[in-house]
């Protein structure tokens, strides 16, 4: 009997799951050749979408962003475009031109993110909020969100 | 289906032509003809398409209490909705979310939707989310799970389900049946239609080196409610099925080989970005509508 038993199959998928998204190993039996390029497959995957809800810090990376994105996310299990997005450029801060640092701090002028992630979790929207840029501050009211700079980026 | 169609539906008038729609596709499998995905970035496209038969659209991207106007100008036209789910996560050990399962049936509701569809596959396990779908194992226990999460989510719908066998870069390992024997009995077992991406089959059998008519050979065709296609590309040493790329010569052939074997009641073309001129597309689903030897929609 190859069945592995009652619950075993919930164990096996999770551990397929960590295998491909969270760095685990890989579970006996697969190709690891046809499950690497599954891998690689959903980090691109991943980098499109977040691509898209993050244009400017996508900009910033030209032809570079799926593989500095990948290299990012690999091992990090996926929290979405926005926070996977909102994760990379925190981590990435201090080297993004003033176009993406705005997109940052817009984007945390207007959502708020759980502290730990949590499957398919959205951010949830702020109300009001106040962020520092270099060089201005962003402003979030009910509705609206203004960019106040003394030069513009 | 225990449930009607839908206390729901009695809420809001739907056209006459929809209720007709609908009531045909109980007894038997409607006739849908060819149609497009309903993407927003392509939405004026698809709506200015003058004979469109169906559209799909993401179930997850619907809020059904306020669905894109688009959606119900196509709805109020004629012509038939589905809603496409892609997280449900029907091959999950655990039980489908009963969220999830009632926005799906709200997306088919809001929309008049003749059936709504999702996948062979799980998306989510212990908590974590693989951001995809993944292929389940082809073992017994699989196919409990998927029963049991099938019936729990037709049970809460207001029209039948159509389920879609996924494309898979890898398969598990020690299957306890092969492709067509696990479908097939998956689809007797549960009574649902099937949802056939021709692109999947051609992709699967590219990677592993079948004979993708084979597969054709040995499924309830019959069961077909419609059929997706879409582009892809090779990298990496695999045939991708990315849907962002133009539909390959292969994937038309194998839909003249099916229609050959039987003419499914509809054909639908999947675009999920890095969208060609209108021309490109239009182009696309001339050809398909040519190898099934319907009318162009275009």
């Amino acid at each position: 009997m190859t069945a592995p038993g009652a619950g075993g199959l919930a164990a096996a998928q999770e551990a397929l799951v960590r295998a491909l998204v969270a760095g685990g190993p890989l579970p006996p039996g697969f190709d690891p050749v046809a499950v690497g390029a599954a891998e690689r497959a959903l980090l691109g995957k991943r980098a499109g979408e977040v691509g898209r809800a993050w244009p400017e810090l996508a900009r910033a990376y030209g032809d570079g962003w799926r593989d500095a994105f990948a290299g990012w996310a690999r091992g990090r299990p996926p929290g979405g475009a926005r926070r996977d997005g909102w994760g990379f450029a925190r981590a990435h801060a201090a080297t993004l031109p003033p176009a993406a640092r705005r997109e940052l701090a817009v984007h945390e002028a207007c959502w708020a993110h759980a502290a730990a992630p949590t499957a398919g979790a959205e951010p949830r929207p702020r109300r009001l909020a106040l962020r520092r840029l270099p060089g201005g501050v962003v402003v979030r009211v009910p509705g609206r969100v203004w960019v106040v700079a003394r030069r513009t980026g | 289906m225990t449930a009607g169609p839908g206390t729901g539906i009695g809420r809001r008038p739907m056209p006459v032509v929809l209720r007709r729609r609908m009531r045909r596709v109980r007894g038997m499998i409607a006739e849908l003809g060819v149609g497009i995905g309903w993407r927003p970035e392509i939405a004026g496209f698809v709506a200015e398409l003058p004979g469109l038969g169906f559209t799909e659209v993401i179930a997850e991207s619907v809020h059904p209490d306020r669905p894109w106007p688009g959606l119900l100008e196509l709805r109020d036209r004629g012509v038939a909705v589905v809603p496409h789910g892609v997280r449900l996560s029907l091959g999950g050990a655990e039980p489908v979310d009963p969220a999830r399962v009632a926005h799906l049936a709200g997306c088919a509701e809001a929309l008049g939707a003749p059936l709504v569809s999702e996948h062979i596959a799980f998306v989510r396990a212990g908590g974590l989310e693989a951001g995809h779908l993944l292929p389940v194992p082809r073992t017994r226990e699989a196919l409990d799970a998927l029963t049991a999460n099938i019936r729990r989510t037709t049970a809460e719908l207001p029209v039948p389900l159509a389920v879609e066998p996924i494309a898979a870069l890898f398969d598990w390992p020690d299957a306890e049946y092969d492709e067509a024997d696990f479908l097939t009995e998956l689809l007797d077992r549960t009574g649902v239609l099937l949802l056939l991406d021709v692109a999947n089959v051609y992709a699967n059998a590219r990677n592993r080196g079948a004979d993708p008519t084979a597969l054709l050979d040995r499924l309830p065709l019959e069961r077909i409610a419609y059929v997706h296609l879409a582009g892809g590309s090779e990298h990496d040493g695999f045939y991708h099925d990315t849907h962002t790329d133009p539909l390959p010569a292969g994937v038309l052939a194998l839909t003249a080989e099916l229609c050959a074997r039987r003419r499914p009641p509809g054909l639908l073309l999947e675009r999920d970005g890095r969208y060609p001129p209108a021309a490109e597309l239009r182009a696309e689903l001339d050809a398909l509508a040519a190898t099934a030897g319907l009318p162009a929609i275009t």
